[in-house]
Protein backbone atom coordinates (compact mmCIF):
# COMPACT_ATOMS: atom_id res chain seq x y z
CA UNK A 1 0.00 0.00 0.00
CA UNK A 2 2.78 2.24 0.61
CA UNK A 3 4.11 3.99 -2.79
CA UNK A 4 7.93 3.10 -3.33
CA UNK A 5 9.87 6.49 -3.85
CA UNK A 6 12.33 6.97 -6.68
CA UNK A 7 15.96 7.03 -5.37
CA UNK A 8 19.58 6.92 -6.37
CA UNK A 9 22.22 4.58 -4.47
CA UNK A 10 26.08 4.97 -5.29
CA UNK A 11 27.92 1.80 -6.46
CA UNK A 12 31.21 3.29 -4.55
CA UNK A 13 30.19 4.72 -1.05
CA UNK A 14 26.78 3.19 -0.81
CA UNK A 15 25.21 6.21 -0.12
CA UNK A 16 21.81 6.44 -1.00
CA UNK A 17 19.71 9.47 -1.66
CA UNK A 18 16.68 10.78 -3.10
CA UNK A 19 14.65 11.95 -4.77
CA UNK A 20 17.12 10.45 -7.30
CA UNK A 21 20.39 12.58 -9.09
CA UNK A 22 22.60 11.35 -11.98
CA UNK A 23 26.26 11.63 -9.93
CA UNK A 24 26.63 10.86 -6.46
CA UNK A 25 27.14 14.02 -3.88
CA UNK A 26 30.21 13.03 -2.27
CA UNK A 27 32.10 11.87 -5.51
CA UNK A 28 31.45 12.05 -8.94
CA UNK A 29 30.42 8.41 -9.69
CA UNK A 30 27.19 8.02 -11.49
CA UNK A 31 24.63 6.81 -9.49
CA UNK A 32 22.02 3.69 -9.86
CA UNK A 33 18.10 3.61 -9.39
CA UNK A 34 16.29 2.76 -6.29
CA UNK A 35 13.37 2.31 -4.95
CA UNK A 36 12.86 3.07 -1.32
CA UNK A 37 10.17 2.12 1.53
CA UNK A 38 7.61 5.34 1.59
CA UNK A 39 8.28 5.95 5.62
CA UNK A 40 10.33 7.32 8.08
CA UNK A 41 11.24 8.73 10.93
CA UNK A 42 11.06 12.95 11.24
CA UNK A 43 14.78 14.93 11.76
CA UNK A 44 13.21 18.20 11.85
CA UNK A 45 10.38 20.30 11.03
CA UNK A 46 8.92 24.16 10.53
CA UNK A 47 5.62 26.02 10.22
CA UNK A 48 6.57 28.53 8.24
CA UNK A 49 4.16 32.10 8.34
CA UNK A 50 5.87 34.00 6.41
CA UNK A 51 5.48 31.98 2.96
CA UNK A 52 7.34 32.64 -0.30
CA UNK A 53 5.97 33.55 -3.66
CA UNK A 54 3.72 30.54 -5.04
CA UNK A 55 2.62 29.18 -1.21
CA UNK A 56 0.35 30.17 1.53
CA UNK A 57 1.15 30.47 5.18
CA UNK A 58 1.08 28.27 7.13
CA UNK A 59 2.96 26.40 5.25
CA UNK A 60 3.88 22.74 7.33
CA UNK A 61 7.77 21.41 6.10
CA UNK A 62 9.57 18.54 7.61
CA UNK A 63 12.46 16.34 6.87
CA UNK A 64 11.89 12.81 6.50
CA UNK A 65 15.23 10.15 6.97
CA UNK A 66 13.41 7.32 4.96
CA UNK A 67 15.01 3.65 5.43
CA UNK A 68 18.71 3.05 4.03
CA UNK A 69 19.35 6.63 5.55
CA UNK A 70 17.94 9.02 2.63
CA UNK A 71 16.09 11.99 3.64
CA UNK A 72 13.66 14.32 1.71
CA UNK A 73 11.43 17.07 2.26
CA UNK A 74 7.46 17.02 2.90
CA UNK A 75 4.81 18.75 3.46
CA UNK A 76 2.01 18.17 5.70
CA UNK A 77 -0.88 18.80 7.41
CA UNK A 78 0.24 20.30 10.40
CA UNK A 79 3.16 20.09 12.22
CA UNK A 80 1.97 20.65 16.70
CA UNK A 81 1.79 16.93 17.30
CA UNK A 82 5.03 16.27 15.18
CA UNK A 83 8.08 15.81 17.36
CA UNK A 84 11.73 15.03 15.98
CA UNK A 85 11.85 11.18 15.82
CA UNK A 86 8.94 10.24 15.21
CA UNK A 87 7.74 8.29 12.24
CA UNK A 88 5.39 9.24 9.62
CA UNK A 89 4.25 7.45 6.13
CA UNK A 90 4.79 9.33 2.91
CA UNK A 91 2.24 9.75 0.06
CA UNK A 92 3.35 11.51 -3.14
CA UNK A 93 1.60 13.24 -5.42
CA UNK A 94 2.98 13.99 -8.62
CA UNK A 95 5.83 14.23 -7.48
CA UNK A 96 5.37 16.01 -3.90
CA UNK A 97 5.48 14.00 -0.87
CA UNK A 98 3.17 14.81 1.95
CA UNK A 99 3.94 13.20 5.02
CA UNK A 100 1.51 11.58 7.86
CA UNK A 101 -2.11 9.99 7.41
CA UNK A 102 -4.31 12.64 5.73
CA UNK A 103 -8.09 13.11 5.85
CA UNK A 104 -9.80 13.81 2.32
CA UNK A 105 -10.69 17.24 3.51
CA UNK A 106 -6.81 17.39 4.75
CA UNK A 107 -6.23 16.65 1.51
CA UNK A 108 -8.20 19.44 -0.36
CA UNK A 109 -7.00 22.26 1.56
CA UNK A 110 -3.04 21.38 1.45
CA UNK A 111 -3.33 21.32 -2.30
CA UNK A 112 -4.46 24.62 -2.49
CA UNK A 113 -1.91 25.82 -0.81
CA UNK A 114 0.40 24.79 -3.25
CA UNK A 115 1.74 26.87 -6.56
CA UNK A 116 -0.10 26.03 -9.39
CA UNK A 117 -3.27 27.08 -11.79
CA UNK A 118 -6.32 26.20 -10.05
CA UNK A 119 -7.87 23.56 -12.13
CA UNK A 120 -4.22 21.77 -11.64
CA UNK A 121 -4.80 22.04 -7.97
CA UNK A 122 -8.26 20.47 -7.73
CA UNK A 123 -6.66 17.65 -10.01
CA UNK A 124 -4.34 16.91 -7.44
CA UNK A 125 -6.54 17.30 -5.02
CA UNK A 126 -8.76 14.89 -6.20
CA UNK A 127 -6.33 12.35 -7.20
CA UNK A 128 -5.56 12.19 -3.53
CA UNK A 129 -8.78 11.99 -2.20
CA UNK A 130 -9.04 8.96 -4.92
CA UNK A 131 -5.90 7.86 -3.82
CA UNK A 132 -6.81 8.28 -0.20
CA UNK A 133 -10.41 5.99 -0.37
CA UNK A 134 -8.11 3.04 -2.30
CA UNK A 135 -5.94 2.61 0.26
CA UNK A 136 -8.23 2.38 2.63
CA UNK A 137 -10.25 0.26 1.01
CA UNK A 138 -7.90 -2.07 0.45
CA UNK A 139 -7.07 -1.85 4.21
CA UNK A 140 -9.94 -3.30 4.97
CA UNK A 141 -11.50 -0.11 6.00
CA UNK A 142 -8.55 1.13 8.13
CA UNK A 143 -6.73 4.36 7.65
CA UNK A 144 -2.61 3.90 6.19
CA UNK A 145 -0.49 3.61 8.92
CA UNK A 146 0.74 7.02 10.65
CA UNK A 147 2.90 6.36 14.31
CA UNK A 148 4.19 3.23 12.78
CA UNK A 149 5.71 3.81 9.52
CA UNK A 150 5.48 0.01 8.08
CA UNK A 151 8.87 -1.66 9.40
CA UNK A 152 6.83 -3.11 12.77
CA UNK A 153 3.80 -4.45 10.54
CA UNK A 154 6.15 -7.07 8.52
CA UNK A 155 6.05 -4.96 5.04
CA UNK A 156 10.32 -4.55 5.23
CA UNK A 157 11.94 -7.87 4.75
CA UNK A 158 14.95 -6.17 3.67
CA UNK A 159 16.40 -2.55 4.26
CA UNK A 160 13.73 -0.93 2.55
CA UNK A 161 16.02 0.47 -0.11
CA UNK A 162 15.37 -2.17 -2.97
CA UNK A 163 17.30 -2.06 -6.94
CA UNK A 164 15.06 -0.94 -9.87
CA UNK B 1 48.67 39.85 3.28
CA UNK B 2 48.35 43.79 4.75
CA UNK B 3 44.98 45.86 4.96
CA UNK B 4 46.09 49.69 4.35
CA UNK B 5 41.97 51.01 4.38
CA UNK B 6 38.80 49.87 5.82
CA UNK B 7 35.34 51.89 4.80
CA UNK B 8 32.02 51.15 4.86
CA UNK B 9 28.59 52.78 4.51
CA UNK B 10 25.46 52.87 6.89
CA UNK B 11 23.28 49.83 6.57
CA UNK B 12 19.84 50.05 6.60
CA UNK B 13 17.22 50.94 4.30
CA UNK B 14 19.34 53.80 2.13
CA UNK B 15 18.03 56.19 -0.76
CA UNK B 16 20.93 56.30 -2.84
CA UNK B 17 21.50 53.85 -5.81
CA UNK B 18 23.78 50.63 -5.54
CA UNK B 19 26.22 52.62 -7.26
CA UNK B 20 26.53 55.56 -5.33
CA UNK B 21 26.32 53.27 -2.09
CA UNK B 22 29.18 51.28 -3.24
CA UNK B 23 31.06 54.64 -4.36
CA UNK B 24 31.16 55.75 -1.01
CA UNK B 25 32.87 52.49 0.57
CA UNK B 26 35.23 52.51 -2.29
CA UNK B 27 36.01 56.51 -2.20
CA UNK B 28 36.32 55.86 1.84
CA UNK B 29 39.05 53.10 1.49
CA UNK B 30 41.04 54.54 -1.34
CA UNK B 31 41.04 57.94 0.44
CA UNK B 32 42.49 56.42 3.50
CA UNK B 33 44.91 54.70 2.19
CA UNK B 34 45.49 57.65 -0.19
CA UNK B 35 46.39 55.57 -3.11
CA UNK B 36 44.55 53.71 -6.20
CA UNK B 37 43.90 50.09 -6.59
CA UNK B 38 45.78 48.03 -9.18
CA UNK B 39 43.04 45.70 -9.53
CA UNK B 40 39.27 45.83 -8.44
CA UNK B 41 37.52 42.79 -6.99
CA UNK B 42 33.53 43.43 -7.08
CA UNK B 43 31.06 41.58 -5.14
CA UNK B 44 27.03 41.84 -5.33
CA UNK B 45 25.07 38.55 -4.94
CA UNK B 46 22.13 39.20 -7.77
CA UNK B 47 22.15 42.93 -8.88
CA UNK B 48 20.70 41.37 -12.48
CA UNK B 49 17.22 40.43 -10.14
CA UNK B 50 17.57 43.69 -7.42
CA UNK B 51 18.45 46.12 -9.41
CA UNK B 52 18.53 45.05 -13.43
CA UNK B 53 22.59 45.30 -14.16
CA UNK B 54 24.61 42.78 -15.02
CA UNK B 55 28.32 43.25 -15.70
CA UNK B 56 28.53 44.24 -13.15
CA UNK B 57 32.86 44.26 -12.15
CA UNK B 58 32.75 46.68 -15.46
CA UNK B 59 29.97 48.70 -14.41
CA UNK B 60 31.23 49.74 -10.94
CA UNK B 61 34.87 49.93 -12.48
CA UNK B 62 33.50 52.35 -14.98
CA UNK B 63 31.44 54.38 -12.22
CA UNK B 64 34.33 55.07 -10.13
CA UNK B 65 36.85 55.81 -12.70
CA UNK B 66 38.89 52.28 -12.60
CA UNK B 67 37.87 51.12 -15.82
CA UNK B 68 41.45 50.12 -16.67
CA UNK B 69 42.51 48.10 -13.90
CA UNK B 70 41.22 44.59 -14.24
CA UNK B 71 37.99 43.77 -12.56
CA UNK B 72 36.37 40.97 -11.69
CA UNK B 73 32.75 39.86 -9.78
CA UNK B 74 32.85 36.68 -6.94
CA UNK B 75 29.81 35.11 -5.86
CA UNK B 76 29.06 32.57 -3.13
CA UNK B 77 25.96 34.07 -2.37
CA UNK B 78 25.65 35.57 1.50
CA UNK B 79 29.30 34.82 1.99
CA UNK B 80 30.40 36.60 -1.33
CA UNK B 81 32.18 39.85 1.13
CA UNK B 82 34.41 37.24 2.30
CA UNK B 83 34.37 35.29 -0.77
CA UNK B 84 35.91 38.41 -2.83
CA UNK B 85 38.58 39.27 0.12
CA UNK B 86 40.18 35.48 -0.19
CA UNK B 87 40.05 36.46 -4.59
CA UNK B 88 42.06 39.97 -3.64
CA UNK B 89 44.38 37.94 -1.08
CA UNK B 90 45.42 35.75 -4.18
CA UNK B 91 45.29 38.14 -6.31
CA UNK B 92 48.38 39.68 -4.29
CA UNK B 93 49.74 36.24 -2.97
CA UNK B 94 50.23 35.40 -6.35
CA UNK B 95 51.72 38.03 -7.90
CA UNK B 96 49.74 39.51 -9.86
CA UNK B 97 48.59 42.61 -8.50
CA UNK B 98 49.91 44.65 -5.24
CA UNK B 99 47.37 46.61 -4.51
CA UNK B 100 43.30 45.53 -4.39
CA UNK B 101 39.97 47.61 -3.84
CA UNK B 102 37.71 44.33 -2.55
CA UNK B 103 34.44 45.80 -2.88
CA UNK B 104 30.67 44.12 -1.74
CA UNK B 105 27.41 46.10 -2.14
CA UNK B 106 23.90 45.08 -2.07
CA UNK B 107 20.36 47.27 -3.08
CA UNK B 108 17.12 45.29 -2.09
CA UNK B 109 15.22 47.44 0.70
CA UNK B 110 13.46 49.21 -2.60
CA UNK B 111 12.14 45.53 -3.73
CA UNK B 112 8.66 43.83 -1.65
CA UNK B 113 9.52 41.21 1.17
CA UNK B 114 8.23 38.44 -0.92
CA UNK B 115 10.36 38.91 -3.67
CA UNK B 116 13.60 39.23 -1.85
CA UNK B 117 12.65 36.36 0.08
CA UNK B 118 12.11 34.40 -3.23
CA UNK B 119 15.42 35.97 -4.93
CA UNK B 120 17.17 34.82 -1.46
CA UNK B 121 15.80 31.40 -1.82
CA UNK B 122 17.26 30.60 -5.07
CA UNK B 123 20.77 29.74 -3.36
CA UNK B 124 18.81 26.63 -1.51
CA UNK B 125 18.78 23.55 -3.22
CA UNK B 126 15.90 22.88 -5.78
CA UNK B 127 14.16 20.39 -4.22
CA UNK B 128 14.15 21.89 -0.98
CA UNK B 129 12.86 25.41 -2.23
CA UNK B 130 9.85 23.68 -3.92
CA UNK B 131 8.38 23.00 -1.01
CA UNK B 132 8.70 26.18 -0.46
CA UNK B 133 11.51 26.23 1.75
CA UNK B 134 13.44 29.58 2.27
CA UNK B 135 16.31 30.51 4.63
CA UNK B 136 14.35 31.24 7.26
CA UNK B 137 12.62 27.84 6.83
CA UNK B 138 15.69 26.32 7.04
CA UNK B 139 17.23 27.94 9.88
CA UNK B 140 14.27 27.15 11.92
CA UNK B 141 14.60 23.45 10.75
CA UNK B 142 18.23 23.79 12.54
CA UNK B 143 17.03 25.71 15.54
CA UNK B 144 14.45 22.92 16.55
CA UNK B 145 17.30 20.25 15.97
CA UNK B 146 19.48 22.14 18.23
CA UNK B 147 16.53 22.88 20.49
CA UNK B 148 16.39 19.49 20.51
CA UNK B 149 19.38 18.21 21.76
CA UNK B 150 19.84 21.12 24.35
CA UNK B 151 22.39 22.54 22.45
CA UNK B 152 20.72 26.13 23.09
CA UNK B 153 17.68 27.61 24.40
CA UNK B 154 15.02 29.59 23.73
CA UNK B 155 16.28 32.40 26.45
CA UNK B 156 19.70 31.84 24.68
CA UNK B 157 18.20 32.87 21.43
CA UNK B 158 16.44 36.33 22.59
CA UNK B 159 19.69 36.95 24.91
CA UNK B 160 21.66 37.17 21.73
CA UNK B 161 19.77 39.51 20.27
CA UNK B 162 19.28 41.35 22.96
CA UNK B 163 22.71 42.00 23.31
CA UNK B 164 23.77 42.52 19.16
CA UNK B 165 21.02 45.18 19.32
CA UNK B 166 22.62 46.35 22.49
CA UNK B 167 25.48 46.97 20.11
CA UNK B 168 24.24 47.96 17.07
CA UNK B 169 22.41 50.78 19.13
CA UNK B 170 26.05 52.17 19.91
CA UNK B 171 27.19 52.00 16.09
CA UNK B 172 26.16 54.54 13.86
CA UNK B 173 26.85 52.85 10.97
CA UNK B 174 24.04 50.21 11.79
CA UNK B 175 20.51 49.24 10.69
CA UNK B 176 18.80 49.22 13.72
CA UNK B 177 20.20 51.42 16.02
CA UNK B 178 17.54 50.67 19.01
CA UNK B 179 17.91 47.84 21.73
CA UNK B 180 15.42 45.53 21.83
CA UNK B 181 14.43 43.53 25.21
CA UNK B 182 14.06 39.82 25.90
CA UNK B 183 10.17 40.01 26.62
CA UNK B 184 9.83 42.09 22.97
CA UNK B 185 11.91 39.30 21.39
CA UNK B 186 10.06 36.18 23.15
CA UNK B 187 7.00 37.35 22.12
CA UNK B 188 7.78 39.08 18.24
CA UNK B 189 5.42 37.26 15.33
CA UNK B 190 6.36 33.91 13.98
CA UNK B 191 8.39 33.98 11.28
CA UNK B 192 9.17 30.28 11.00
CA UNK B 193 8.59 28.30 14.46
CA UNK B 194 10.65 28.35 16.31
CA UNK B 195 12.06 31.01 14.76
CA UNK B 196 10.42 34.81 15.28
CA UNK B 197 10.70 37.95 13.69
CA UNK B 198 13.51 38.99 16.22
CA UNK B 199 15.34 36.12 15.79
CA UNK B 200 16.15 37.14 12.32
CA UNK B 201 18.47 39.71 10.50
CA UNK B 202 17.00 41.95 8.42
CA UNK B 203 16.98 43.41 4.84
CA UNK B 204 19.67 45.97 4.33
CA UNK B 205 20.99 48.27 1.91
CA UNK B 206 24.64 48.87 1.98
CA UNK B 207 28.27 48.51 1.00
CA UNK B 208 32.26 47.83 2.67
CA UNK B 209 35.49 48.05 1.19
CA UNK B 210 38.70 46.80 2.08
CA UNK B 211 41.96 48.15 0.02
CA UNK B 212 44.65 44.78 0.57
CA UNK B 213 48.20 45.46 0.03
CA UNK B 214 51.42 43.60 -0.56
CA UNK B 215 53.19 46.83 1.83
CA UNK B 216 52.96 46.29 5.39
CA UNK B 217 50.48 48.40 7.59
CA UNK B 218 50.05 47.83 10.94
CA UNK B 219 46.81 45.90 10.00
CA UNK B 220 47.71 42.09 9.21
CA UNK B 221 45.19 39.37 7.24
CA UNK B 222 46.74 37.28 8.95
CA UNK B 223 44.74 33.86 8.19
CA UNK B 224 41.84 32.89 5.92
CA UNK B 225 40.23 30.21 5.28
CA UNK B 226 37.15 28.38 3.40
CA UNK B 227 34.57 25.55 3.88
CA UNK B 228 32.44 23.73 2.05
CA UNK B 229 28.67 21.39 2.41
CA UNK B 230 26.24 20.36 0.31
CA UNK B 231 23.64 22.61 -1.47
CA UNK B 232 21.43 20.48 -0.31
CA UNK B 233 20.53 20.53 3.95
CA UNK B 234 18.97 16.85 3.62
CA UNK B 235 22.47 15.22 2.39
CA UNK B 236 24.16 16.43 5.80
CA UNK B 237 25.28 14.22 8.61
CA UNK B 238 24.70 16.89 10.66
CA UNK B 239 21.90 19.44 11.17
CA UNK B 240 23.00 21.33 14.41
CA UNK B 241 26.76 21.57 12.97
CA UNK B 242 28.40 23.07 10.09
CA UNK B 243 31.06 21.41 8.22
CA UNK B 244 32.20 24.20 6.43
CA UNK B 245 32.64 26.62 9.38
CA UNK B 246 34.79 24.32 11.07
CA UNK B 247 36.62 23.22 8.04
CA UNK B 248 37.11 27.41 7.31
CA UNK B 249 38.36 27.80 10.89
CA UNK B 250 41.15 25.02 10.80
CA UNK B 251 42.26 26.10 7.52
CA UNK B 252 42.33 29.75 8.62
CA UNK B 253 44.04 29.05 12.38
CA UNK B 254 46.57 26.72 10.48
CA UNK B 255 47.22 29.59 8.01
CA UNK B 256 48.16 32.40 10.91
CA UNK B 257 49.70 29.51 12.67
CA UNK B 258 47.59 30.68 16.08
CA UNK B 259 44.70 28.98 17.71
CA UNK B 260 41.47 29.94 18.81
CA UNK B 261 42.98 31.06 21.95
CA UNK B 262 44.49 34.40 20.33
CA UNK B 263 41.30 35.70 19.19
CA UNK B 264 39.62 38.36 21.28
CA UNK B 265 36.91 40.15 19.24
CA UNK B 266 34.64 38.33 16.84
CA UNK B 267 32.15 38.76 13.73
CA UNK B 268 29.94 35.79 13.79
CA UNK B 269 27.78 35.98 10.66
CA UNK B 270 24.13 35.70 13.15
CA UNK B 271 21.63 36.00 10.33
CA UNK B 272 19.28 33.62 12.46
CA UNK B 273 20.51 33.94 16.37
CA UNK B 274 20.94 30.99 16.82
CA UNK B 275 23.89 30.68 14.36
CA UNK B 276 25.72 33.01 16.57
CA UNK B 277 25.81 30.20 19.86
CA UNK B 278 26.58 27.08 16.37
CA UNK B 279 28.89 29.05 15.60
CA UNK B 280 31.29 30.16 18.55
CA UNK B 281 31.37 25.81 18.60
CA UNK B 282 32.00 25.55 15.24
CA UNK B 283 35.04 28.33 14.95
CA UNK B 284 36.50 26.63 18.00
CA UNK B 285 36.02 29.77 19.78
CA UNK B 286 34.21 27.65 22.65
CA UNK B 287 34.94 24.11 23.07
CA UNK B 288 31.70 22.37 21.95
CA UNK B 289 28.53 22.58 24.53
CA UNK B 290 30.15 25.37 26.43
CA UNK B 291 28.61 28.31 24.11
CA UNK B 292 25.60 28.64 25.69
CA UNK B 293 26.83 29.21 29.25
CA UNK B 294 28.63 32.37 27.69
CA UNK B 295 26.07 33.74 26.55
CA UNK B 296 24.34 33.34 29.65
CA UNK B 297 27.53 34.39 31.74
CA UNK B 298 27.48 37.74 29.54
CA UNK B 299 30.66 36.61 28.08
CA UNK B 300 29.52 37.99 24.41
CA UNK B 301 29.21 41.26 25.27
CA UNK B 302 31.35 44.71 24.70
CA UNK B 303 32.57 44.56 28.47
CA UNK B 304 32.75 40.70 28.60
CA UNK B 305 35.67 38.04 28.09
CA UNK B 306 35.18 37.57 24.34
CA UNK B 307 33.16 40.59 22.53
CA UNK B 308 30.84 38.78 19.79
CA UNK B 309 29.34 41.24 17.41
CA UNK B 310 30.32 44.60 18.88
CA UNK B 311 28.93 46.18 15.65
CA UNK B 312 25.52 44.63 16.32
CA UNK B 313 25.94 41.68 13.95
CA UNK B 314 24.10 40.47 10.91
CA UNK B 315 20.99 41.20 13.69
CA UNK B 316 21.37 44.81 14.35
CA UNK B 317 24.34 46.12 12.01
CA UNK B 318 22.23 44.73 8.77
CA UNK B 319 23.10 42.12 6.22
CA UNK B 320 23.25 44.01 2.58
CA UNK B 321 23.94 40.29 1.87
CA UNK B 322 27.52 40.41 -0.68
CA UNK B 323 28.54 43.90 1.58
CA UNK B 324 28.36 41.43 5.08
CA UNK B 325 31.40 39.64 4.46
CA UNK B 326 33.30 42.50 4.16
CA UNK B 327 31.37 44.97 6.69
CA UNK B 328 32.58 42.31 9.17
CA UNK B 329 36.41 42.45 8.54
CA UNK B 330 35.73 46.73 8.67
CA UNK B 331 34.48 46.69 12.02
CA UNK B 332 37.36 44.65 13.02
CA UNK B 333 39.71 47.01 11.69
CA UNK B 334 38.10 49.98 13.59
CA UNK B 335 38.36 47.60 16.28
CA UNK B 336 41.79 46.42 16.29
CA UNK B 337 42.94 50.18 15.93
CA UNK B 338 40.91 52.10 18.37
CA UNK B 339 38.15 53.73 15.58
CA UNK B 340 35.07 51.64 16.84
CA UNK B 341 33.76 55.00 18.47
CA UNK B 342 31.12 53.56 21.42
CA UNK B 343 31.82 50.47 21.32
CA UNK B 344 35.28 50.32 21.25
CA UNK B 345 36.64 46.77 22.67
CA UNK B 346 40.35 45.33 23.79
CA UNK B 347 41.90 43.36 20.88
CA UNK B 348 44.74 42.71 18.87
CA UNK B 349 43.44 39.65 17.02
CA UNK B 350 39.75 39.41 15.77
CA UNK B 351 37.70 36.92 13.89
CA UNK B 352 35.08 37.47 11.09
CA UNK B 353 32.69 34.32 10.21
CA UNK B 354 30.77 34.43 6.88
CA UNK B 355 27.71 31.87 5.92
CA UNK B 356 27.18 31.76 2.12
CA UNK B 357 23.43 30.02 1.96
CA UNK B 358 22.71 27.60 4.06
CA UNK B 359 26.21 27.53 5.09
CA UNK B 360 27.51 25.74 1.95
CA UNK B 361 30.39 28.16 1.32
CA UNK B 362 31.70 29.51 4.90
CA UNK B 363 34.83 31.57 5.28
CA UNK B 364 36.52 32.59 8.50
CA UNK B 365 38.76 35.44 8.23
CA UNK B 366 41.66 36.44 10.95
CA UNK B 367 42.80 40.29 11.21
CA UNK B 368 45.71 41.26 13.92
CA UNK B 369 46.96 44.51 14.62
CA UNK B 370 50.98 44.30 14.73
CA UNK B 371 51.64 47.54 15.40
Amino acid sequence: MMEPIAGSRCPDCGWVVAPPVRICPRHPVEMTPVEISGHGSVLSYTTLMAAPEGFKPPLHIAIVELPGGARIFCHGKETRALKIGRRVAIEQVDGIFYFASLGIADRVTMFWKRRGAAPERTRDAVKSAVKRFFSAYKNGGTAPPFENGGAENGEEKNSGVEER
Amino acid sequence: MWIAAAAMTRFGRRAETLENLMADAALGAMREADRQPDALVVTVMAPEEFVGEGNFASHIGTYLGLSRVPGLRVETATSSGAAALYAGFALIASGFHDHVLVLGGEKMTHASTPRVSEIISRVIDPHERSYGATMPALAAMVARAALAKGLISETDMAQVAVKNHANGARNPYAHFQKPVTLEGVMSSRVIADPLRLQHCCPISDGAAAVLLTADPTGTKLAGMGQGSDYLAVRYRSSLTGFRATQDAAKAAFRMAGFGPERVQVAEIHDAFVPFEILALEDTGLYPPGKATKAVENGELTLEGRLPVNPSGGLKARGHALAATGLAQVVELVWQLTGRALGRQVKAQVGLAHSIGGMATNNWVTLVEQVA
